[in-house]
């Protein structure tokens, strides 16, 4: 690991002004599980500037109220698995953080951490999507909102500026006829990277009507987002397995249309239709 | 009438426990001295390659650089190995693997260490990677080591057999001939901790080595050749280790030669301390076997005929791979009667890490191709997969394919029975061969072994144990037998007590040293208990019988009357229990009369000049082997063991959960009752992680991964409950009955897996691990290069200066 120079900021402002004053040669360090790992590396870009901000109590915990979540960035994955605020109102994203990682990461990794990486496999990031989250970026010179699934651009790059910092992601509760789910493979049951993963909303009306459908898988596209052409096959239809197994080849079919065929698609091309068979019928059980 | 024990066979602490749970335990990096350096090996950049030029010239004007070595500072022998000595401890000529170590350098701190390295230019011919053994063994591939005697094929430099009455006649008589190939994969050891020594130049001339080493003996013979120096100039001093797994040999005593060298050259303490990455880079792997096993089989399911030919990829360096393959080449066909056997297994050098030792030792791979065979064999002539192995098994007076008669207690079926018993196999393998369609199946599956305990007929085979009185009744015991996490200090000290009817706090365990015990052998092929045990109740037995008949002098009761038991000299009056209420009597409720207590007696027979000091020896019984006939007593004795495994497969995705396991294992006699379900529970785990997840892969030679992100073992969420079944049938070889258990409770968790997944699917793997893509599409899928999910700025990755991990695209 090279050498870098270490700052501890005591509150918000104190880390926008660091980052203002570093960047571009500049990175935050929030939970470290993703960061420290990568350092190991000898070829890793190690910045010159290191901002702590672990201890912003400001960026920490869930506020919930007026229908909508406010997550902070600094939030662990096990204070989200625990909240009662998100079992009650996005339960697909309770299920992703309890399959991340192990206990150790779950208790030092934060949520606002598994975003910004912008990791393909990032556990968390689905779920958002499917929740219509939105980001707040903030810098010296501007604070903006955008939606979650356009701060990505390709695996470990988003549109955020390097002075910029994640403040904030919020997202509309479910509404209480909705239902959720969250499909994580991976080869093993803990500490494990996610090989495919499905995220999906589903509602429905009195008559059994799908009124509401919203699929993100993950580690499946070049860049997040949700499918729109396997939703909206589903609505204004009643649930039944045909319908599902043809959404989940819609998502297959469009993978192999986004990324070519790979090594691992003869893998991926049966199972990502499985999985989002799998994410559906759990929302209509 | 049964012998009661008062330790022995109940459940004990472990003598290390309390060291290592509290932070005590000193691990080889926790030693440090002062004006230590640090040395650091610049590896090769290629897995194979001439070495045309070494500059060094740069690196050693850097500022606390203290010494900068390659192979022509070394004094004595630049080769070691066990069998065929061609291991390079630098390379001089040839690199062989990306592992091979080319420059050692010494600094005063790591991170100088660390710069120097990048310091050093060495110019290489890159020559052709040979990293497949079977186009290896081509006619027309290069040669990997010039000098090295070939055996039929190129690069093969170990061809063992066995034969056995005449396969053609055999297959002639057979209804059905099964024809199979099979493949097993590269294994990490994962020992918890990486490879760690301190070498310190020594007062008299010589050196003084304190590391996380396996077998001090082996590697103190070879840092003496290395160095010139008679082995009384050499000490080796085991720390804690943090694991081993036959893993800590070879790769250690390199790092003893290498941190030796420096700390001559320069006359100071030096310290080497490998990381995870480097360790997985060096050191040697368990064998990858492809094999072709050919059965010809009766209607009836007899089997008339057994035909195999195995290829091991011994990797670099010859190292272990004549000893793995002779263990493969005896237990090739399992416990299985047949009249006609014929087994070929070969050795062949790659480009790829040396392979050698592991858990196992050779018996892991052929067992995955024998217990397969058997449920094939099964399927075939629609017999269930216990009935066909009750069928073809081994009883006590059958013959093994190598010509030994078995004329011990023979308890193959009897573990089977007891597994199949308990975990209610016929019938769970009947119901779910016949469940109704669903995306998830469940299945169970058995498999079973014979072993040959100890190092059989591959040389000798003695170990020796201290046992040391102090005046106040404190004991002092050592023993060339090495405790590497496995448990010998326990079960040795657990024997000590017993004999001399101490309580264990009494036992003060040293670490070894090879100047204090006499060398016996390395701790390998689950011998720590027969042998070590054995001498530690011989030596024990020696001081046990000085104590008596000091005692009796002092009370003038004859020493037969009298006994050592719960810290006391006690006079026996019969064996009849005592009625409640009698104050007289020890625990067990054995008559007795407590004369004086150990302490008193120890010191009272310190008082008398008598000597409180045993040296206990043992010597295997004898074994046979005739290489050219291939067949012999191979080992002195035999365990049995079976595994059940019960799995959840979705067919869907191709993932695979145990949900139950059941091992039940004929350890003779189970001397420390908690290290042997820690060995069995270990072993499934283990089992399971080379039956479903470990894959140590390489590309053209280039290890694909070198840190556990990727190289996947078990976590607790993977691994069942596992029942364990202790049989104890005493076997006259071992102390109190006792023989082994580390690896047999290993070497067939696998196919019981595998079997399982048959069960579920009815497709067969014939290729470990069974991964999410041999499950769903039965074959495996190559990813080219990095993996997608690394970031794209570390795309190089692991780029130590001393090896270069290529990648061709990034890919997922």
């Amino acid at each position: 690991m090279k050498p870098f120079n270490y700052m501890r900021a005591t509150n918000l402002h104190e880390a926008i002004g660091l980052l203002a004053h570093h960047t571009p040669n500049v990175c935050l360090l929030a939970g470290g599980t993703d960061l420290l790992i990568e350092w190991r590396r000898p070829s890793a870009c190690t910045p010159e500037n290191v901002i702590d901000i672990s201890a912003l109590t400001e960026m920490k915990g869930i506020e919930s109220g007026n229908g909508r979540i406010v997550l902070k960035p600094l939030t662990t994955h096990a204070q989200i698995l625990k909240s009662q605020a998100i079992i009650e109102s996005a339960p697909l994203l309770s299920v992703a953080a309890t399959v991340i990682g192990s206990p150790q990461i779950r208790n030092r990794g934060t949520v606002g951490g598994n975003i910004m990486n912008a990791a393909a496999c990032a556990d968390t990031v689905p779920p958002l999507i499917a929740l219509n989250a939105e980001v707040v970026l903030q810098s010296e010179s501007e604070r903006r909102t955008l939606p979650l699934h356009e701060l990505f651009l390709k695996p470990y790059e988003t549109v955020a500026r390097p002075d910029e910092i994640l403040c904030e992601i919020r997202f509309e509760k479910l509404p209480v006829k909705a239902r959720s789910s969250f499909i994580k493979l991976g080869r093993r049951n803990a500490l494990s990277i996610s090989r495919l993963s499905v995220a999906a909303v589903v509602a429905r009306d009195e008559a059994g009507v799908i009124t509401n459908a919203r699929i993100v898988p993950g580690a499946t596209f070049p860049r997040w987002r949700r499918v729109v052409e396997a939703e909206k096959l589903l609505v204004g239809e009643k649930a039944s397995a045909e319908l599902f197994r043809a959404a989940g080849d819609t998502v297959s079919e469009l993978m192999i249309a986004e990324t070519g065929h790979r090594w691992s698609t003869e893998y991926k091309e049966p199972v990502i239709a499985v999985l989002v068979q799998r994410a559906l019928e759990q929302c209509c059980r | 009438m049964e012998k009661e024990h008062n330790i022995v066979s109940t459940q004990q602490r472990r003598v290390d426990a309390w060291g290592k749970v509290t932070g005590k335990a000193k691990f080889a990096e926790d030693y440090n001295v002062a004006h230590q350096l640090y040395g650091k090996v610049l590896r090769s950049k290629y897995p194979h390659a001439r070495i045309l030029r070494i500059d060094t010239s740069k690196a050693a004007q850097l500022p606390g650089v203290e010494a900068v070595l390659t192979a022509k500072d070394i004094p004595g022998s630049k080769v070691f190995g066990i069998v065929v000595k061609n291991q390079a401890i630098l390379a001089e000529e040839k690199v062989r693997y990306l592992g091979d170590g080319v420059v050692l350098v010494a600094a005063v701190s790591k991170e100088i260490a660390e710069k120097t390295i990048t310091l050093i230019n060495v110019d290489y011919e890159p020559l052709p990677v040979l990293p497949d053994p079977e186009t290896a063994m081509q006619p027309d591939s290069p040669r990997i080591h010039d000098d090295s005697p070939e055996y039929e094929f190129r690069n093969t430099f170990v061809h063992h057999k066995v034969r056995k009455g005449d396969t053609e006649k055999g297959f002639a008589e057979a209804d059905f001939v099964i024809e199979r190939r099979f493949k097993t994969q590269f294994i990490e050891h994962s020992y918890l901790e990486p490879e760690a020594v301190l070498a310190e130049p020594s007062e008299q001339g010589g050196v003084k080595i304190t590391g996380s080493i396996q077998n001090l003996f082996s590697s103190r013979r070879s840092v003496a050749t290395f160095l010139n120096l008679d082995l009384n100039k050499v000490e080796i001093i085991q720390t804690t280790l943090g694991g081993s797994f036959g893993g800590k040999d070879e790769v250690m005593t390199a790092m003893c030669c290498r941190s030796a060298l420096l700390a001559l050259k320069t006359g100071k303490p030096v310290k080497m301390v490998n990381s995870r990455e480097e360790s997985m880079l060096e050191s040697y792997k368990r064998h990858p076997y492809v094999m072709y096993y050919k059965w010809g089989v009766k209607k009836d399911g007899r089997i008339t005929a057994m035909e195999q030919r195995c290829i091991a990829d011994g990797g670099a360096y010859a190292s272990m791979s004549p000893f793995v393959t002779w263990r493969s080449v005896v237990q090739a066909t399992g416990p299985y009667h047949c009249e006609n056997v014929k087994t070929d297994v070969y050795a062949v050098y790659t480009n790829n890490n040396y392979t050698g030792a592991m858990r196992g030792f050779g018996s892991p791979q052929v067992n995955f191709a024998i217990e397969s065979m058997m449920d094939e064999l099964a399927e075939k002539v629609g017999k269930n997969p216990l009935e066909i192995r009750l069928q073809n098994g081994f009883e006590r007076g059958a013959v093994t394919a190598t010509g030994q008669k078995l004329e011990h207690n023979v308890s193959l079926k009897e573990v089977l029975t007891k597994a199949a018993h308990s975990s209610s196999f016929a019938k769970k393998w009947n119901d779910y061969r016949h469940q109704p369609p669903s995306p998830k199946k469940n299945g169970i599956g058995i498999a079973c072994s014979y072993r040959g305990v100890s190092l059989g007929a591959e040389g000798t085979d003695a170990a020796g144990t201290i046992v040391s009185v102090q005046t106040d009744g404190s004991m002092i015991v050592s023993s060339g037998i090495t405790d590497m996490g496995q448990g010998a200090q326990s079960a040795m000290s657990h024997i000590v007590a017993e004999v001399l009817g101490i309580s264990l706090d009494r036992i003060q365990f040293l670490n070894t040293n090879t100047s204090r015990v006499p060398d016996s052998g390395p701790t390998v092929a689950s011998r720590g208990t027969i042998m070590g045990g054995s001498a530690a109740k011989r030596a024990a037995e020696i001081v046990r019988a000085t104590l008596l008949d000091v005692g009796s002098k002092m009370t003038g009761i004859t020493a037969e009357a009298l006994d050592l038991r719960e810290n006391y000299l006690v006079h026996t009056l019969g064996e009849t229990p005592v009625p409640p209420g009698v104050e007289s009597g020890d625990s067990t409720s054995r008559r007795c009369k407590r004369l004086a207590s150990f302490t008193e007696l120890a010191a009272e027979t310190f008082r008398r000049g008598k000597p409180m000091y045993g040296f206990g020896w043992f010597k295997s019984p004898k074994t046979s082997w005739d290489e050219e006939k291939g067949q012999g007593e191979a080992y002195f004795t035999f365990v049995y063991g079976c595994n059940v495994a019960e799995v959840e497969v979705d067919t869907q995705t191709g993932k695979v959960d145990v949900v139950e396991f059941t091992s039940v294992h004929d350890v003779g006699k189970a001397i420390s009752r908690g290290g042997v379900l820690g060995q069995i529970y270990g072993g499934v785990a283990m089992g399971l992680g080379y039956g479903l997840l470990e894959e140590f892969d390489f590309e053209d030679g280039v290890p694909k991964h070198l840190n556990f992100d990727e190289y996947l073992i078990p976590t607790s969420m993977d691994v069942p409950p596992v029942k364990a079944i202790i049989v104890e049938n005493e076997d006259a070889a071992g102390p109190f009955g006792a023989k082994s258990i580390g690896e047999p409770a290993n070497e067939i968790a696998a196919p019981a897996i595998v079997n399982a997944i048959f069960n579920a699917t009815g497709q067969r793997v014939y290729e470990l691990p069974a991964n999410l893509e041999r499950v769903l599409l039965g074959h495996k899928l190559t990813r080219k290069g990095e993996r997608g999910s690394v970031r794209k700025s570390a795309a190089e990755t692991w780029t130590d200066a001393s090896c270069k991990i290529r990648h061709k695209a990034t890919d997922e």
